[in-house]
């Protein structure tokens, strides 16, 4: 058991670093299905996991190319720490049964907003091709 | 003069609309239990018409903070918190991460972040169905 939830982090790991995005939204799932976890249970332990600063590697990567707004980043922050405090108390009183459909509700949202922003991109790339040609 | 005090209505109102669009993804974060990235980038991009190195950049900034904190304290509060499996999971994710992201550079971004999409989609719907289709 431990040997399979050790796997499963480094699994985990791997999608984070090549994708650019937090854990959580695999980490949630992959809780609830392969070790058999409660939503509420699963949902918790993910937020202890994203304690610690896991991304201040790839930060220094970003602001070595200048890629950073710093104060965008520091008011996002602060609205994320009073957004989810708030977030988690509309989640506990809701049914395990009923918070795990709405997460599934907000994984197909994230994943359509996720596809409009790599069509964006795709677009972006090849007229950048196109202008490269001429 | 004139203009100046224009311009700094224009970013005051731009921070304000960052601020809200944080709180807005915390309460997913703290509602799901997940660090709100997956929101935050896209959102960045699509409302404020960041690049997406420089969305990435940012979310990573307000990632940094343990902004999760006040919503673990309420998971903790409701025994929703399995100590265990997270401390087996957090060395796993850090170590995949760097893995990840040394893999990044060999795979085409563009592709991965639609693999990833449909993969969100396909899990959303199985874990919205798994939940009420019974």
């Amino acid at each position: 058991m431990t040997f399979i939830v050790l796997l499963l982090g480094l699994g985990v790991g791997v999608l984070v670093g090549l994708l650019g995005v937090g854990g959580g939204v695999v980490l949630v799932p992959a809780m609830v299905y392969l070790l058999g976890m409660d939503q509420h249970l699963s949902q918790g332990t993910s937020l202890f996991i994203l304690l610690p600063p896991i991304g201040l590697g790839a930060l220094r990567e970003y602001w070595k190319q200048g890629q950073v707004d710093l104060r965008a980043g520091i008011l996002c922050a602060l609205g994320m720490l009073f957004g989810a405090y708030g977030g988690s108390l509309v989640a506990l009183p809701i049914p395990s049964r009923h918070l795990q459909g709405l997460f599934g509700c907000f994984l197909v949202l994230s994943a359509i907003l996720l596809w409009r922003r790599s069509q964006l991109e795709r677009r972006r790339t090849v007229a950048e091709e196109h202008r490269a040609h001429d | 003069m004139r203009k100046n005090t224009v311009l700094m209505t224009e970013g005051l109102r731009r921070d304000a609309g960052i601020f809200l669009v944080a709180c807005l993804c915390g309460m997913a974060s703290g509602l799901f239990g997940i660090g709100g990235g997956v929101l935050l980038v896209p959102l960045l991009g699509l409302l404020f018409s960041f690049s997406q190195h420089r969305a990435q950049g940012t979310s990573l900034v307000a990632l940094i903070p343990p902004t999760g904190a006040l919503a673990l304290l309420a998971y903790a509060r409701g025994g929703f918190v399995s100590w265990r499996t997270g401390l087996l999971l957090i060395p796993g994710v850090f170590l995949g991460g760097i893995v990840g992201g040394k893999l990044a550079e060999k795979l085409k971004r563009q592709r991965m972040r639609q693999v990833f999409a449909g993969t969100l989609f396909a899990l959303g719907v199985w874990q919205a169905l798994g939940a009420w289709w019974r």
